[in-house]
């Protein structure tokens, strides 16, 4: 095929640069224009004026003074050891989150490829915990790990697993547990389906090749699946990871980042102190921190996929 | 001459179309003044139409836009409250709370109503103590009382029949009943550990002898209060072990369950918990400390006016017809809390008379925590957090004492 460029006489005179588009190069943007409108009023916007916010002194309920401070918000926040300390928190949320959550999705997506009786409604009935608003699934599992009222304690003591219920969300090393559990039971139908999605699309023929290759189960299964399989897991892992590290809702509703702080992970330490706290310049040096960590590991992805 | 011809006429036309105005001017002051008006109820069910459309029939040149805003602990209220008000699109009045106070005095965003509360004819049918609760460090009337409660001790009176206890009266009176309570499966007290615990906390550190005045919250009596508070889950254990993170609907479901004797909470829950446990429910005024001091939180609500409002006499008027006799009445059968009026007050029926009693007998004990800006980051985050870490024992009462004495006096 040629290049436009390359299919120009040499001869012909340059395009002046102050030319009318045409109506024909002005349609995609003419098309576009809604989605850039509303994108830029709902993302850029927000992230321009939370980017404004972070060099600012901005306490909420002290409007006439709001002065330029520069980098000093961000210096504090080096400074601030509940910074650290909120981010090795969400280290283990997004980690134990999300290997979790891929786990029971990747071994839900293999029994779903499978044929049995009734596998539609299978199919259908998983994606249930994934259409659920996070603030009712806080609440469902707030109440099932209730130390006095809650379904799990209940059936534990009653079949003798436990002489006592536990407090799982007000015990530090159960809590954190506790609200991984919940999030990985709302998170696993996106990797069930997504999964199940790139499964289908692998040709049955490399199957059939590896068989005559003399690949066993775990042969096809380590040659044909997983190669297969990689780029759907990798956008998969990608998106969940963004998803998971900033998700806040979860935790708010079930313990609100307690007991103390056991829970407390970046996201809901910068809402905190913003929505709490009403310190929006802080809080909005934190979320920007948030993003330039999360931009790193997109820029990770972009550079392996590119590479 | 020419000039004068054009000075003239240009009087003649201002004056033509400043008679041509009039009406139109007189048309626009008749128009119905409309006031903004957030509030929250509780029973999100609950609606204030018939007291705005019988406000709208007395004064109808008036319109009043009632608008309910989610609470969500009160973080959600108060910011969009702060976010309004900033941004200069907030409501003309609202329903307020003292701990907001101190934040909107340094916003200034509040109407003095002083001069309008000393012209209403209802001002002495408001008991003398809600007026000085509500009134502001600097002696300024910002607010407008409109309903109110009292925290006080839920306690179940046949567990304490059973042990031939009396309903304890001070915190060594307390700490037996917890204990002769507390058996396998449930426990003396049920503990609010999470958001909305400070007023437990107040009840046995404020009233057992920690001062919220610099200096005052890391004495030895104020740490030796807050250890034995602390001791009531960590060393008698006759709280649940849920305790840290318990917030209002464990401790009261907890009480209707049968879980635990005793808590504290305000008139809110009465018929709630009556209609789980009938009369082995009752309420008695917290217990007092050791120097026969008391604190009991009196739970607020008022109303407020902006000083940005265009319609401040307007909103004055609904602001005191909602706190005014039978009105304020027919406010809080909606809210679920207690009148502020005294003739309101003689023939209350919302609630059995053993917990309104309960309230009014609490009066004496009734304070509120400061009115300055800290307040309201203690409640929502410092308070729980620092407790809940004592309570586990990662910190000690008097590092927990520190760090609630450095949020408020640095």
């Amino acid at each position: 095929m040629r290049s436009a460029a390359a299919g120009r006489p040499a001869s012909a005179p340059h395009a002046p640069l102050l030319a009318i588009p045409s109506a024909r190069a002005l349609t995609p943007w003419a098309l576009l224009a809604p989605a850039l409108v509303a994108t830029s009023a709902v993302v850029f916007l927000p992230v321009l004026v939370t980017l404004w916010m972070s060099l600012h002194r901005f306490v909420l309920f002290e409007p006439r003074t709001t002065p330029f401070v520069g980098l000093a918000n961000y210096a504090s926040v080096i400074a601030d050891p509940t910074f650290w300390a909120s981010l090795a928190r969400s280290l283990v949320w997004i980690v134990g989150g999300v290997s979790l959550q891929f786990s029971l999705g990747f071994a839900a997506a293999l029994l779903l490829n499978r044929r049995f009786a009734w596998r539609g409604l299978a199919r259908a009935l998983i994606v249930i915990p994934w259409a659920l608003p996070s603030v009712i699934i806080g609440l469902i599992w707030t109440w099932m790990l209730d130390f006095n009222l809650g379904v799990i304690n209940t059936l534990l003591v009653r079949l003798d697993l436990f002489a006592h219920p536990i407090a799982w969300l007000a015990q530090p090393d159960t809590a954190m547990i506790a609200v991984i559990l919940a999030l990985t039971w709302q998170g696993f139908p996106f990797f069930a389906v997504t999964l199940l999605a790139g499964l289908q699309g692998i040709p049955r023929e490399h199957y059939e090749a590896a068989s005559i290759d003399g690949a066993g189960a775990f042969g096809a299964f380590r040659h044909v699946t997983l190669p297969g399989l990689a780029p759907v897991m990798a956008t998969a892992l990608l998106l969940r990871m963004i998803w998971v590290a900033n998700s806040l809702d979860l935790i708010f509703i079930m313990t609100g980042g307690g007991p103390g702080t056991a829970t407390e992970t970046l996201p809901l330490y910068a809402f905190l102190k913003a929505w709490t706290g009403l310190d929006y310049g802080y809080g909005s040096a934190l979320a920007v921190m948030l993003t330039l960590l999360l931009l790193a590991v997109v820029a990770i992805y972009t550079l392996r996929d590119s590479g | 001459m020419k000039r004068r011809t054009l000075i003239a006429a240009t009087a003649a036309t201002a004056a033509t179309a400043a008679l041509a105005a009039a009406p139109l001017a007189r048309g626009r002051a008749a128009a119905p003044a409309t006031v903004h008006w957030w509030y929250h109820f509780d029973n999100p069910r609950a609606s204030p139409a018939a007291l705005v459309a019988a406000f709208e029939a007395a004064n109808p040149g008036i319109r009043i836009m009632a608008e309910s805003i989610p609470w969500g602990g009160g973080a959600d209220y108060d910011n969009r409250l702060y976010t309004a008000l900033v941004s200069g699109g907030g409501p003309d009045c609202a329903m307020v709370k003292l701990e907001n106070l101190g934040r909107l005095m340094e916003m200034q965003a509040l109407e003095d109503l002083g001069p309008m509360i000393d012209a209403w004819s209802g001002k002495a049918d408001i008991n003398p103590d809600i007026w000085r609760i509500n009134t502001a460090p600097t002696g300024v009337r910002y607010y407008l009382p409109v309903q109110y409660v009292m925290l006080y001790l839920y306690v179940r009176r046949d567990w304490l029949d059973a042990a031939h206890l009396a309903p304890p009266a001070s915190f060594p009176e307390f700490l037996h009943a917890a204990q002769a309570m507390t058996a396998k499966g449930h426990w003396g007290f049920g503990l609010r550990g999470a958001s909305g615990g400070q007023d437990f906390w107040a009840t046995f550190v404020l009233g057992g002898g920690a001062k919220l005045a610099k200096g005052g919250l890391v004495t030895p009596a104020a740490i030796a209060a807050d250890a034995w508070f602390i001791d009531l889950f960590r060393k008698w254990k006759v709280c649940p072990p849920s305790a840290p993170t318990d917030g209002f609907l464990q401790t009261i479901n907890n009480m209707k369950a049968g879980v635990t004797g005793m808590t504290i909470h305000h008139i809110g829950s009465a018929n709630a918990l009556v209609a789980a446990l009938g009369d082995r429910i009752t309420a008695v005024p917290v217990p007092r400390g050791p120097q026969g001091t008391g604190w009991a939180t009196f739970g607020d609500g008022s109303n407020a006016i902006f000083a940005g409002s265009r319609n401040k006499e307007a909103a004055w008027r609904w602001l005191s017809f909602l706190s005014t006799a039978k009105n304020n009445v027919a406010f809080n059968l909606l809210t679920g809390q207690v009148t502020v009026t005294t003739s309101g007050a003689a023939h209350w029926t919302a609630e059995p008379k053993r917990f309104v009693e309960a309230t009014l007998a609490s009066l004496p004990l009734a304070h509120v925590f400061p009115a300055v800006p800290a307040t309201a980051e203690f409640v929502s985050t410092v308070w729980p957090q620092m407790t809940q870490k004592a309570l586990l024992g990662e910190i000690t009462p008097a590092a927990m004492m520190q760090s609630f004495e450095k949020l408020y006096f640095g």
